[in-house]
C-alpha cells in the first residue's frame, strides 16, 4: 500500500506531467507530432480491437437488424437510380450554372475539387462532435477545408495527420458557421449545441421573415471560413421572448451527421 | 510498481483502443462511456494508488491526442478520480473481498456521475466556456449506470494486473 507521501508525490507528479504535455500542446506544431505518435502508439492496440470486436459486432447486428438491411438496401437502390435520372437530367443545367458563375466571380463549390474520404472513428468523448477520415495531409488535405455529406454542411477540419484528419462537425459547441438565406442580404450566425442537440442562432433582427423551413446556407463572405452556397441547416423552430428585439432559431443540419460514412472534403483554403 | 507497469501499460492501451474504436460508436442515448476513467478508478479502489494515476495520465492523454476538446483535461480528471479512489481504496474501502458487493460498484457510480461535471468545470481554467453545451446530464447518467454495471469486473481486472507484477517478483 502508498503510503500519503508516496501519493502526494505520485499525484504531484502526474499534474506535472500533465501540465509539461499542455505546454507543449500550447506551443504550437509538437502537438501535430505528438498526435501521430500516439496514434503510432495506440493504432496495434486498436487494429487488434478492431479485428476481434468487429465481427461480432457484425453478426449481432447482422442477426438483430437482417430485415431492416434488406429494406434500407432496397431503398439505396431506388434512391441511387433515382439520384442518377437527376444527374443526368441536370448535367446540362449544371453546366451552365458553372459558366455563369465563373463569369459573375462567384465562388461555386461544384467547381471546386473534391476528395472523398471514409469515416474512421467518432469523438472518443461526449464532449467534442467530431470524426476521424481516412484521408489527410498526402492527399492534399489542410486545415480549414469543408466537408459535406448527405446533403450539406458537415463541418471541417481541424487538425490533419500524413493519413488521417480530424473534421470538428457543425454541431460541435465549438462550431460557428456565417450563413445567409433568401437573397443573402442578412448574415447570421449558426452554432452547434454538442452531439445531438442540433444547431441554434441567436440575436436575428426582428425584421428578417424567417419560418419554420427555411434553408439557410453559407454566406461565402470575404476572410469567411466556408465557400459561399453549402447548405447548412433548416429552421426548426423561430423563438421570440417577449420584450426582446431579436429571435433566437433552433436548427435542423441539412446533412444527417448521425449517419456519416463517407464524406467529401472541398479543397477549398480559407484564405482563398 | 516497477514490475506491474509493462501489464498496466499495455492494459491501458487496450483501454484506450476499446475507448477509441469500440465505445465512441457504442453511444448510449448520444453519451460514450469513459472507460478511461473507470479504469483508474478501480485500479485506484484496488488500493494500488501510484497504478492508478499512472494509467489515468497515459490513457488521459492518448484519449486526449484524439480528441479536439482542451488537451489534458481528460488526463486531469482522470487523475483527479484516481486520487480520491485510492484514497478509499487504502483503507480498504472499495476492496471486493472484504466491502459489502454493492460498495465498489456505488463508488465507481459516483464517480462516473461526477466525471462529466468536473470535466466541464475543469473546462473553464483553459477558457473553454461552451462545454456545458453538450448533454452534461445524460453524460452524468450514462456513465454512473456504466460504472456501476462494471466496476466489479474492472477491479477484478485491475486486481490481476497488479498481481501480475507481484508474481513476477517473487
Amino acid at each position: 500500500m502508498a503510503t500519503d507521501r508516496s501519493r502526494r508525490r505520485a499525484l504531484t507528479l502526474g499534474a506535472t506531467l500533465t501540465v509539461v504535455v499542455v505546454a507543449l500542446y500550447a506551443s504550437g506544431g509538437v502537438f501535430s507530432g505528438l498526435r501521430t505518435a500516439a496514434n503510432a502508439v495506440v493504432s496495434p492496440f486498436t487494429w487488434s480491437v478492431n479485428e476481434v470486436a468487429r465481427p461480432i459486432g457484425h453478426f449481432f447486428a447482422g442477426a438483430v437488424n437482417y430485415g431492416d438491411v434488406v429494406a434500407q438496401n432496397q431503398k439505396l437502390r431506388y434512391e441511387l437510380g433515382k439520384a442518377q435520372q437527376q444527374e443526368n437530367e441536370t448535367w446540362s443545367f449544371q453546366r451552365q450554372l458553372e459558366q455563369i458563375t465563373t463569369q459573375l466571380d462567384v465562388p461555386f463549390v461544384g467547381s471546386l475539387p473534391t476528395v472523398t474520404a471514409q469515416i474512421t472513428t467518432l469523438s472518443p468523448t461526449s464532449f467534442a462532435a467530431t470524426v476521424d477520415i481516412d484521408k489527410g495531409r498526402d492527399q492534399g488535405l489542410l486545415a480549414g477545408m469543408p466537408v459535406v455529406a448527405n446533403g450539406g454542411l458537415v463541418g471541417s477540419i481541424v487538425s490533419t495527420t500524413p493519413n488521417g484528419a480530424t473534421v470538428r462537425l457543425i454541431s460541435d459547441t465549438r462550431s460557428v458557421v456565417g450563413v445567409t438565406f433568401g437573397k443573402g442580404t442578412t448574415p447570421l450566425v449558426v452554432s452547434g449545441r454538442g452531439v445531438n442537440n442540433g444547431l441554434f442562432a441567436t440575436s436575428v433582427p426582428l425584421s428578417t421573415s424567417l419560418t419554420p423551413g427555411t434553408l439557410l446556407a453559407t454566406d461565402g463572405l470575404d476572410g469567411g471560413l466556408f465557400p459561399a452556397g453549402l447548405p447548412v441547416a433548416r429552421v426548426s423552430t423561430v423563438t421570440l421572448t417577449p420584450g426582446a428585439a431579436t429571435y433566437n432559431l433552433t436548427l435542423r443540419p441539412t446533412a444527417d451527421l448521425r449517419h456519416l460514412s463517407y464524406v467529401d472534403v472541398v479543397l477549398w483554403e480559407p484564405s482563398t | 510498481m516497477r514490475r506491474t507497469l509493462l501489464p498496466a501499460t499495455i492494459v491501458t492501451l487496450f483501454v484506450v483502443a476499446i475507448q477509441l474504436d469500440i465505445l465512441s460508436s457504442l453511444r448510449f442515448a448520444g453519451t460514450v462511456i469513459m472507460l478511461v476513467w473507470l479504469w483508474p478508478v478501480a485500479m485506484g479502489l484496488a488500493g494500488f494508488t501510484s497504478l492508478a494515476l499512472y494509467v489515468a495520465l497515459l490513457g488521459g492523454v492518448l484519449v486526449d491526442t484524439h480528441s479536439t476538446t482542451p488537451f489534458g483535461l481528460t488526463a486531469i480528471v482522470g487523475l483527479l478520480l484516481a486520487y480520491c479512489a485510492s484514497l478509499l481504496g487504502r483503507e480498504g474501502v472499495g476492496d471486493l473481498d472484504s466491502a459489502a458487493y454493492w460498495v465498489t460498484p456505488v463508488l465507481a457510480a459516483v464517480a462516473g456521475f461526477a466525471a462529466p461535471p468536473i470535466y466541464v468545470f475543469g473546462g473553464v481554467f483553459v477558457f473553454n466556456f461552451d462545454l456545458w453545451r453538450g448533454s452534461v446530464a445524460s453524460m452524468m447518467v450514462v456513465n454512473a449506470v456504466a460504472f456501476l454495471v462494471l466496476a466489479r469486473i474492472v477491479t477484478r481486472a485491475a486486481r490481476a494486473v497488479a498481481s501480475v507484477g507481484e508474481r513476477v517478483r517473487r
